[in-house]
């Protein structure tokens, strides 16, 4: 259905009006209500800061974001091969693995990822990762390896619950990937792989060559909102005291009293993270546009 | 009867040989697994503490500075091992010690009964006193503590504090509202929903300092009086040893009455904030 060139009318006006209106106002209204002293000077350094023998270093809410991405990182990629792996036995499986993983999704779904990250770290983690174990098994290593867990982990003496985190975070968004995944391979319909299996393909070749890459493009939104939505809810992990951005902002908040600028640069900084994944997702839907089928 | 009494006189012997070779095992397990031990093994003694002006905060190097970070240091070097600070959320710090995310709590955490249940405390380092800081809006007419001892009158405290149990003591017909930072406590006093911010002194004094437009004293002093100890885990008696005399030999050198000195009774640190 064709409704003409799109044209910027009276009704257009209006509301652009009414928005702009109303968020001046509530705007005005909360600058003037708060009784603030506002001291942005103080914040740079806090991202950023010279040390003290000339080099820059990262500042304590940098550290919080270098952090928070290596989180997200690693719990994204690890959500996304598990629940890869579980949406595919949810969608083709039968029997135990598929009551396996509903199990899974629906036990993890219905709790409060509060209260999951509480329980791991301080009930399961212990008798998983042990602290001293790990601590102990990254320090015996040489040097050149305990960079490279510190730079791609964290510092051993944090590993442990660094690792309890991104597990949790990681289980948590596998049972949404999973669902997700699951909807994509359901929705492709039956009728490819009829064609597939005229074809002459196995099972596992089917998945692999024709459903598997309309299946993709159409969850890549969805999965990429959940990758989004791994940023976000890494914040969560505050509470265990991993040194991420949320912690960093609230340590500092505490030292400080800059309550407003603190909580606004953390709130930037997650928004300037989150918003090219945004942006890079969008662009990789029009690519796969032509296999959504 | 003559086999039966040399086979019973052989397994008493052969008990009373081993009883006190277990006896000396348990012994060897209690110090291997004693904190202490441990922290002297691995080099290093972790610390739990918790931000909280000036008794540990981060300078503007992101160093931690503070009174609980200079008695932590000083202990780590007596020991001969280094320190590392594990800033822990208040309201989880007792079950990061109990499950062993840290090795001892220098924190200014107060000595509590139902605390003591959990962990254990060394002889106090410290004694510390709640103080209260007012709205001069909200609180404009009141003059002592009873004043806010109202059904109306909301007061703001840090989450699982004793701070908060004081409020709860004192003025239990007040509504407490609970935090788990300092900082959500003073906004949520400055923009005026508290009458009143509940905390060890001399934090209120310090907050009434800085924003003399909105916030006063209403009465000078604190109103109760707290001990402060080192939490150690349960069952850990040669760690407790251990701190309880070198709280006491730094006591007698009149070293933590300076330390405390520079801390709570000036504010020459402040530079070293910002």
């Amino acid at each position: 259905m064709n409704r003409g060139p799109l044209r910027f009318g009276w009704l257009d006006a209006v509301i652009l009006a009414a928005v702009a209106t109303g968020a001046a106002w509530v705007a005005v209204a909360a600058a003037g209500r708060v009784d603030y002293e506002w001291q942005w000077s103080r914040i740079p350094r806090y991202l950023v800061r010279t040390a003290p023998d000339g080099s820059l270093v990262l500042g304590v809410l940098g550290d919080g974001l270098w952090t928070t991405l290596r989180l997200s990182l690693w719990a994204g990629v690890l959500a996304t091969f598990f629940g890869g792996v579980m949406g595919l036995v949810r969608a083709l499986s039968r029997g135990m693995p598929k009551a396996a993983a509903r199990i899974y999704v629906e036990g993890v779904r219905n709790m409060p990822p509060l209260v999951l990250i509480f329980l791991f770290y301080y009930f399961v983690s212990d008798q998983l990762l042990p602290s001293t174990a790990v601590e102990d098994f990254v320090l015996a290593r040489s040097p050149a390896f305990q960079g490279i867990v510190s730079t791609l982990f964290d510092s051993p003496a944090r590993l442990s619950a660094f690792l309890a985190a991104v597990l949790t975070l990681a289980l948590y968004e596998g049972a949404y990937i999973t669902e997700i995944v699951r909807a994509g391979v359901q929705s492709i319909e039956r009728g490819q792989w009829e064609a597939g299996q005229a074809l002459g393909l196995t099972r596992w070749q089917q998945l692999r060559r024709v459903i598997g890459p309309q299946a993709l493009a159409r969850t890549l939104p969805p999965l990429a909102g959940q990758f989004i939505s791994t940023i976000k809810d890494s914040a969560i992990v505050s509470v265990i005291s991993i040194r991420e951005l949320t912690f960093q902002g609230q340590e500092l908040m505490a030292a400080t009293f800059l309550t407003f600028e603190v909580w606004i640069t953390v709130l930037v900084l997650y928004f300037l993270v989150c918003m090219p994944l945004s942006a890079a997702a969008r662009k990789l839907e029009t690519a796969m546009a032509p296999w959504q089928g | 009867m003559r086999k039966f009494l040399v086979f019973t006189l052989a397994l008493a012997l052969a008990f009373a040989l081993v009883l006190p070779a277990a006896a000396k095992d348990l012994k060897e397990q209690l110090v291997r697994e004693s904190t202490i031990e441990q922290a002297a093994r691995r080099g290093v003694l972790r610390v739990g503490m918790s931000t909280f002006v000036p008794w540990a905060m981060q300078d503007k190097n992101g160093e931690f500075i503070g009174f609980e970070i200079d008695v932590a240091r000083r202990l780590a070097e007596d020991m001969g091992v280094k320190v590392e600070f594990v800033p822990t959320k208040w309201s989880g710090i007792i079950p990061a010690l109990i499950t062993g995310k840290f090795d001892v709590i220098i924190g200014g955490m107060g000595i509590q009964p139902q605390r003591n249940l959990k962990v254990n405390f060394t002889q106090p380092y410290y004694y510390t006193g709640m103080s209260l800081v007012a709205n001069k809006e909200k609180a404009v007419e009141f003059k002592e503590l009873d004043d806010f001892d109202r059904p109306d009158v909301v007061v703001v405290a840090r989450l699982g504090t004793t701070a908060a149990a004081s409020v709860k003591k004192a003025m239990p017909q007040a509504q407490i509202r609970e935090f788990d930072d300092e900082g959500q406590c003073l906004q949520e006093l400055l923009a005026g929903r508290a009458h009143a911010w509940v905390t060890s002194a001399p934090t209120p004094a310090f907050a009434a300092l800085d924003h003399p437009d909105n916030l006063f004293l209403p009465f000078p002093g604190t109103f109760t009086r707290e001990p402060i100890g080192f939490a150690v885990r349960k069952s850990d008696v040669d760690t407790l040893n251990f701190f309880n005399s070198w709280i006491t030999v730094v006591e007698a050198e009149g070293w933590l009455e300076e330390t405390r000195h520079y801390w709570f009774e000036t504010k020459d640190w402040e530079s070293r904030l910002k």
